[in-house]
């Protein structure tokens, strides 16, 4: 009985949880639109060498937002990961307290860089025109600073934004699997990139 | 199956399960007091054990978080300290009276004997025991040339740890749960297989612990040569010929409480010159 139960367990990881992520090679990183590393994490690269996947801040973040990846990511197994638009991070920053390996670095709210939210103006539908929406606006942390009302369409300023993904969480608007009219890039593959607005 | 009851009966195999037990107590309850209460006292299980402010970091993974980052973090390094100066002293004791995996096996033992009768299984095959350090050796290369740590996520005793996690929190279990089963079965090979030759935080705890103080002797007067500590060893040393102060030695006991004449008792030493 105990084992029918553990098999069901296990059989449903392999076949029900690819969905996460489709495209997971053994070496290639989870990290892209609205999956996010913990606050303070450090760099990509450095972040495989240095988490040894104890665990800890997925056991201390007190909503759930981490998740631990297992072995359909590759070498990457372990390491935490918070999916925006599931749950976003409400930054109480427990996690970067307990992490042992200096992976999650000791940094404040107002500090953390966990990526920054572009607003999508062709799916917005208050950049479209088509309706009054601030729910990005109503629901960040950093009102006023990382997300303003530009003629009552939202904005977001970079110098502020935390990329905590509470206004991704908030979007009504899902136009395409897993993405919101306002998402939350990474910064670490935002370097060079032209999608910034 | 041990007749002779002239001493209390497999004494420290006793306190080594009750220990085992605490051990595993600890792993299993604590995700559901940090799940279900919010009580965030203690995080993690034996890759890293937050107790309040008092952090435990497993040696092999700092280690391997270290020379592959190839940046040294002081409370990493300081977590370290304690299960390090655990093995110069008493050497692999980790092994025999924390480990999960160790639990695991006992625990499986148990239940075959339970269910086949009494009879003490073979060890079908063995190999060197010097494969231990290889175990180590190549991991160790391993990480380093792929720049990814391989223990920290395929390490059993990480994974059981991350699997209660994963059950309480997530309701679901990772895939490479698989290897902590195929541990288990390897004991039905071999007794303690996976811990014998394969394991490189045993080899890691071996290795530190070579020196160690906390040792197991002999007294070659009171010895009858019977055999029983020989046969007793789940790692397959042998205790008659000394291997008790062997590196390779996890000062579990269970030699002592098979010796009938009392001719094995631990020892603290100085320094051990073996």
């Amino acid at each position: 009985m105990e084992r029918r139960h553990f098999l069901k367990l296990l059989l449903s990881t392999i076949f029900v949880l690819p969905t996460t992520k489709a495209d997971a090679g053994f070496l290639s990183s989870p990290v892209a639109t609205n999956r996010l590393r913990p606050p303070g994490a450090v760099s990509e690269e450095t972040f495989l060498g240095k988490c040894i996947r104890c665990g800890r801040c997925v056991e201390v973040c007190p909503y759930r937002s981490i998740v631990q990846l297992d072995m359909k990511n590759g070498v990457h197994a372990g390491t935490p990961l918070i999916l925006a638009e599931t749950v976003p991070c409400y930054l109480c920053m427990k996690c970067v307290e307990v992490c042992p390996t200096g992976t999650l670095k000791k940094i404040s709210q107002e500090e953390t860089r966990m990526g920054i939210a572009v607003v999508n103006r062709f799916t917005c539908i208050t950049w479209r025109g088509e309706a009054i929406c601030r729910t990005c606006y109503n629901v960040c942390p950093f009102k006023e600073k990382a997300i303003r009302l530009d003629e009552l369409r939202p904005v977001v300023d970079e110098k502020y934004c935390t990329g905590c993904g509470l206004c991704v969480h908030g979007c009504p608007i899902t136009w395409k699997e897993g993405l919101k009219a306002i998402n939350v890039e990474p910064i670490h593959l935002m370097k060079g990139s032209t999608q910034g607005i | 199956m041990k007749n002779k009851t002239t001493k209390p009966e497999r004494r420290f195999h006793n306190w080594r399960l009750i220990v085992l037990f605490g051990a595993f107590l600890v792993i299993l309850i604590n995700p559901f007091l940090n799940f279900y209460f919010h009580i965030n006292f203690v995080q993690g299980w034996y890759q890293s054990l937050g107790i309040g402010k008092l952090w435990f970091v497993s040696p092999l993974e700092g280690l391997e978080s270290i020379l592959v980052s190839k940046l040294v973090y002081m409370p990493l390094l300081i977590g370290m300290v304690i299960p390090v100066l655990i093995a110069i002293f008493l050497g692999r004791v980790f092994c025999a009276w924390a480990c999960p995996i160790s639990f695991l096996s006992e625990l499986s033992d148990s239940a075959i004997k339970f269910l086949k009768g009494r009879k003490r299984r073979k060890d079908f095959f063995t190999l060197s025991k010097r494969l231990l350090w290889f175990a180590l050796m190549g991991e160790l290369l391993l990480t380093m040339i792929l720049g990814a740590p391989i223990f920290v996520f395929l390490s059993p005793p990480g994974l059981v740890g991350r699997e209660i996690m994963m059950a309480v929190f997530f309701k679901t279990l990772a895939v490479e749960g698989v290897i902590v089963l195929l541990v288990l079965l390897l004991n039905l090979v071999t007794r303690r297989f996976y811990c014998r030759y394969l394991c490189p935080l045993g080899a890691l705890l071996a290795f530190i612990g070579s020196k160690r103080r906390l040792s197991l002797v002999i007294n070659t007067a009171e010895c009858k040569e019977c055999g029983l500590c020989d046969m007793a060893c789940p790692l397959g040393l042998k205790p008659s010929i000394g291997e008790g102060r062997s590196p390779y030695c996890w000062n579990c006991g269970e030699c002592v409480d098979s010796c009938q004449q009392d001719a094995i008792k631990f020892q603290w030493k100085e320094i051990t010159d073996h």
